[in-house]
């Protein structure tokens, strides 16, 4: 604990020795000039549309797993393949994505590849937090729904589902903040150094932080101290989103009084 | 006074995997009277009740053999329908369980999902059920309120209520009353006497007193078989088998 917490301050204080080098200018100015307008835009751009794919496949197959999965040896085997797909590295899943879906299925180094691949890294995080979501909502509304006449997927879908949206909504910000700092997994799939503006079709290369850091670092030869100002902006916006999502949770438990 | 039979139940068995609960049951339920279930914990009563509207489908490793007639309909035969029956054999559970939306809209869940009702028809059905199930009054004012803010009693009236917005014929109600309080049971019970005029209720019960004060036919059941049915009057002041007696003089249970 005492460990943790000294390292999330010291990494703090450290990034926030960027402080200096960022202005609000610089985050509204083209990375043509200098700026790291696109790279920001481009990772909100990137977890946006994995989160938008993976969300309702992840939920679906949550409904499945709970609701209907016979329970058998397959479903056994279903559940063990998504907490290894939790555990693969992220540099194995960007290697993946390359291989699928920028040669394979042809979509080159793009926006698109980039959504696919971090969907793969958000699924599990939204598969298991949804159905832990929906398994804590009673079964009595369930029944409540089938008293009346209603059919199972209605049953599940009206009151199951509904009252067990926040933490779904909760699963899908968690998979964001996993994945919005992903750097591995967007590499060779979807990232490049430099673009002319924002991209205009999903089958176009996007701009990211984490990407630039790693290029700067790696392939310049920068020091260090020069990307702290856009490290430190990529770490606001994923503990924005871890703290949305614990604000979330406590804001929704205390409207579930079924929880208490 | 005279009753037709609304329910025929003819040589009914029921298993949850090896385990048989009901035990060849033969039973004639009256239309427009409050039958009354009782039995000892574990005989069978919920899951008899729940034959009715096949509410033991919903449990994987259930097995129903045997017929149950409501009206002229074998609910058991193939091509039933099991979501028009449930509407038509409406059911109240042991602990309130309102949904977690309005009290409106916990009224209007069954008409809207069946498509009776919308608009202004609909409001008029939700004032109608909730007077006939003795809440209007208390919520009229505020029925855009979440139902979890009415108490345990308000809440059970509430289920009735959206049980009855579906226009059923038959009412089960599985220990409407356990979860309750004294005052809150009384009103209940209150209201399953009015309903009887409308409707056919089933009761389940584990409660001698609530079984006599409410109803006008009592079934007793033991280990999934029905030990002695008739006049509620009748087993309570002269039960024919002298497990109904020890039952009833509170010798087990």
């Amino acid at each position: 604990m005492v460990i943790c917490l000294l390292a999330f301050f010291w990494i703090v204080a450290t990034l926030f020795t960027g402080f200096g080098t960022l202005n609000v200018d610089l985050l509204t100015t083209s990375a043509l000039k200098g700026g790291y307008f696109e790279m920001i835009v481009g990772t909100v751009y990137l977890f946006l549309g994995a989160a938008a794919i993976a969300g309702p496949i992840g939920v679906f197959a949550a409904i499945y797993l709970v609701e209907y999965a016979p329970g058998g040896k397959l479903t056994r085997i279903i559940d063990q393949a998504i907490n290894n797909l939790a555990g693969v590295p992220s540099i194995i899943i960007g290697l993946f994505g390359y291989t699928l879906f920028s040669r394979q299925l042809g979509f080159g180094i793009s926006l698109l590849s980039g959504w696919l691949t971090l969907a793969l890294m958000i699924l599990p995080i939204v598969i298991r937090g949804s159905e832990e979501a929906i398994r804590i909502v009673p079964t009595s509304f369930k029944q409540a729904a089938l008293g009346l006449g209603a059919t199972k997927w209605k049953a599940i879908s009206l009151t199951t589902l509904i009252a067990a949206m926040p933490g779904i909504v909760t699963s899908v910000i968690l998979g964001i903040a996993r994945v919005a700092g992903e750097t591995a997994a967007i590499l060779f799939t979807s990232s490049v150094i430099i673009t002319r503006g924002l991209p205009t079709s999903p089958f176009e290369p996007v701009m990211a932080l984490s990407f630039n850091i790693y290029v700067k670092i790696v392939a310049r030869g920068e020091s260090p101290e020069n990307v702290f100002g856009i490290a430190l902006i990529l770490f606001f916006i994923v503990v924005a989103f871890s703290l949305v999502a614990i604000i979330l949770r406590i804001y929704y438990r205390r409207k579930q009084p079924w929880l208490s | 006074m005279s009753y037709e039979d609304k329910i025929d139940i003819r040589q009914l068995n029921i298993w949850f995997g090896e385990k048989h609960v009901i035990r060849g049951v033969d039973l004639k339920i009256k239309a427009n009277a409050v039958t009354a279930i009782m039995g000892p914990s574990g005989c069978g009563k919920s899951t008899l009740l729940r034959a009715f509207n096949r509410m033991n489908d919903v449990i994987k490793t259930s097995k129903t053999t045997g017929d149950v007639f409501i009206g002229e309909k074998n609910v058991y035969e193939n091509g039933t329908n099991v979501y028009d029956l449930r509407r038509q054999v409406g059911m109240v559970f042991q602990k309130p369980n309102p949904l977690p939306k309005s009290i409106y809209e916990n009224v209007a869940f069954g008409p809207k999902i069946h498509k009776m009702a919308k608009g202004k028809a609909l409001d008029k059905v939700v004032e109608k059920s909730l007077r006939s199930a003795a809440l209007w009054d208390e919520v009229k004012d505020r029925l855009n309120d979440s139902a979890f803010d009415l108490s345990g009693g308000q809440q059970q009236r509430l289920c009735i209520a959206r049980a009855l917005a579906v226009d059923p014929e038959v009412i089960l109600m599985d220990e409407p009353c356990s979860a309750l309080d004294p005052a809150a049971t009384a009103k209940i019970e209150q209201l399953i006497r009015i309903l009887s005029s409308d409707y056919t209720v089933v009761i389940v019960t584990h409660n001698m007193q609530q079984a006599s004060r409410v109803s006008d036919y009592t079934v007793f059941l033991y280990l999934g078989k029905i030990i002695e049915q008739g006049k509620t009057k009748g087993i309570f002041e002269n039960p024919q088998h002298e497990l109904t007696e020890q039952y009833i003089t509170g010798e087990f249970g």
